[in-house]
């Protein structure tokens, strides 16, 4: 897929955006820890997965600002949209750079969250904490690809993103940080972990195929 | 313009049934036994004004696809009236969901799976407007508000389900609606306001669609004399 | 022999303004079109509805064939566009930048391709720069060859001459009149002598419409005064 390797050549070019996330990333969570311990000795434990959550949303807020910024900027989207390529696969594409950045910013998040907030040894779980971050993290990108391309083309773009993206995503939300929070917590009970696994692969199918279907229109002028 | 079921009568009737509905709510229907007793009685506005809502964002996800096919901007103006009546009702639901929640449990908020998709759902279509508000440029508004109209639309019962996850936990979420057991006499009051509620978003929809045609047209008008 | 580009009663309209009214020409294979006219009188639209960018409000167009709205796969294929802006991505090299474009178009020989154009445009010394690092000069001729990379049929050009150094101008004319043959054109320009040298059929278009159209052979002197009715003090939007 010749977009995603320009993305990647690109991003990995200038490094711009990554260290940015990934600052943002680290300081978010530095935040976070001033910002809930008021009380002495506060046992952060069941926030564990809010703040995780929340953090990468916000990092892919700013970073999918950044990523179609310079499309439109340069009018290279012009140049995309005359080669002979189905819109969708442009959106395929752009989805999948979205999802390597976030996963990159990612492996370098979680064992520094680990080490921060992060009590219970979860090793043992890591294959289903994955699971969970994969699904997760498909859901975020491909709506956020979607959103980014509309607001990319809009007056205040920007600022629409997020008000457009997250009142969409706290289903994702919500179910992963429930998962992940169980898993930093008690253990994956089996059950509990189950229900939100399956509810985060239903939210992917329904919305790639609902960006599947109007990308063209998304995308097109 | 349908003479049969003009605006005026469409309003006529909708107060009827509302009316109706009302009076048939307090003194037909039996007070409900469970704890939150008289104050139950709100229920059949609140719950009738929650579908009446989802109806809107449903009749508006109707039209985004129309719009999409066909490019015809009465779809999408049908669109933008929906999710305005819609988002109207939905802060009546929220309204109502707080006055039963400080009657019945003596609080005025409480993070519960109804309250809080209604919640989501009403800033998911203020969003939408906010969208509009920043494209200048008609046929784009229209085309992007109609793809967030079918995500937002989608997006729907699923933020429903995942409320559903919340507060009980971490632990398995059972998937299961209060016991609706409603006797015949309650059945009744429910669906008459239920009725009136359609009534009454059919006639605001048939009014705001002829005050957008106006708007439009007041608008051509000035273009083309200059303004 | 069909022309290679038709366009039939095409509106189109931004909004509540009605930026074209219904062009009706044709062009055929081989031809040359020169498009003058004021600003904001459609030129550019009209181009980038022949480019499958703009999709039109009412009316047909085909390119090399094909309608534009209900295929425009192939006619992608068949287009190159060169306008103002170079569309070419900042922080790549030129060879990635054409490698990718390669990529997308599906050109066979590859690298022998890139680096024709590249020499043919007197860049290969700086191949392997980074496009930020260029002139305007250097970007416009590397969007030069994007552009005609895959061996497009129909060349649609939009003020290509704009901006160009001289030595730019020059390679870019070479390169016209090398591929002159085989090839159509369709160009929007300010710049009357190059419009007429070039063109075959001539149009000016002034608010949304064909105000003049001619075959090629015309007197400038009397094209100029034509010129300067509509375009000059013509409407200006």
């Amino acid at each position: 897929m010749a977009i995603l390797r320009k993305d990647l050549i690109r991003e990995l070019r200038t490094r711009e955006m990554l260290i940015s996330m990934i600052l943002f990333v680290l300081l978010a969570m530095v935040i976070f820890h001033y910002a809930f311990t008021v009380k002495e000795g506060a046992d952060l434990t069941y926030f564990t997965g809010g703040m995780l959550w929340v953090t990468f949303i916000f990092a892919m807020l700013l970073g999918l600002n950044r990523s179609f910024a310079q499309e439109k900027d340069e009018r290279c989207l012009d140049g995309l949209l005359l080669c002979p390529v189905d819109r969708v696969t442009i959106f395929l594409a752009k989805t999948a750079g979205n999802l390597i950045f976030l996963l990159i910013i990612q492996v370098v998040a979680v064992p520094v969250f680990t080490l921060f907030f992060v009590e219970r040894s979860y090793v043992g779980d890591l294959l289903p904490f994955l699971v969970v971050l994969l699904l997760a993290d498909v859901g975020i990108c491909a709506l956020g690809t979607l959103l980014a391309t509309i607001s990319m083309n809009t007056r205040s773009r920007d600022l629409l993103l997020p008000i457009i993206f997250l009142p969409l995503i706290v289903p994702v939300l919500i179910a992963a940080t429930g998962a992940t929070t169980l898993i930093f917590a008690e253990g994956a009970g089996f059950g509990g972990l189950l229900a939100r696994v399956l509810f985060l692969l239903g939210f992917d199918a329904v919305f790639v195929v609902a960006a599947y279907g109007t990308y063209d229109f998304a995308i097109g002028e | 313009m349908k003479q049969l079921i003009s605006a005026p009568a469409l309003f006529v009737g909708a107060g009827i049934c509302l009316v109706s509905g009302l009076l048939l709510a307090f003194l037909y229907a039996p007070v409900d036994a469970s704890s939150m007793g008289f104050s139950q009685k709100i229920f059949y506005y609140h719950a009738p004004i929650a579908e009446t809502a989802l109806l809107a964002f449903g009749i508006a996800f109707v039209a985004a696809i129309a719009y999409l096919r066909t490019q015809n901007p009465k779809w999408d103006r049908l669109g933008v009236v929906c999710v305005r009546l819609g988002l109207l009702f939905s802060l009546l639901v929220m309204i109502t969901g707080m006055i039963w929640g400080k009657a019945a449990w003596d609080a005025w908020w409480a993070w519960e799976p109804r309250l809080t998709t209604f919640l989501l759902v009403c800033f998911l279509y203020i969003a939408y407007l906010v969208l509009r508000s920043v494209v200048e440029e008609e046929q784009r508004r229209a085309t992007y508000a109609a793809v967030f109209a079918i995500i937002a639309f989608i997006d729907v019962p699923i933020t429903f389900f995942a409320t559903r996850f919340l507060p009980e936990g971490l632990h398995p979420v059972v998937i299961g609606t209060g016991g609706s057991g409603m006797e015949g006499s309650m059945l009744v009051s429910f669906f008459i306001s239920m009725l009136g509620m359609t009534l009454l978003l059919v006639a605001l929809i048939r009014r705001d669609l002829a005050v957008e045609d106006l708007k439009d047209r007041v608008a051509d008008l000035k273009h083309s004399i200059g303004g | 022999m069909p022309p290679e580009i038709e366009v039939e009663g095409l509106r189109k309209t931004f909004g509540r303004r009605e930026v074209l009214k219904g062009l009706s020409f044709s062009l055929e294979r081989g031809g040359f079109l020169s498009i003058f006219g004021p600003n904001g009188a459609g030129k550019t639209t009209t181009l980038r509805v022949l480019a499958t960018l703009l999709t039109a409000g009412a009316g047909t167009v085909r390119v090399a064939g094909h309608d534009v709205r209900d295929d425009p796969m192939p006619v992608r294929r068949t287009i190159g566009l060169i306008s103002h802006n170079p569309m070419l991505y900042l922080d790549l090299t030129a060879q990635e930048n054409l490698r990718f474009y390669a990529d997308m178009y599906g050109v066979d020989d590859r690298e022998a391709r890139i680096t024709e154009l590249l020499e043919r445009l007197e860049l290969s010394h700086r191949r392997h720069d980074v496009v930020r690092t260029y002139s305007k000069g250097m970007r416009q001729r590397l969007a030069i060859a994007r552009a005609i990379l895959h061996r497009p049929r129909v060349l649609l050009l939009d003020e290509p001459h704009s901006g160009l150094d001289p030595r730019a101008v020059d390679i870019l004319d070479g390169l016209l009149t090398e591929i002159r043959d085989e090839h159509t054109f369709v160009m929007v320009t300010h710049n009357i002598a190059k419009g007429l040298e070039w063109g075959t059929r001539l149009m000016i278009v002034e608010n949304g419409r064909i105000a003049y159209e001619r075959a090629a052979g015309v007197d400038p002197e009397s094209f100029s005064a034509v010129y300067r009715e509509h375009v000059q003090e013509g409407s200006v939007l």
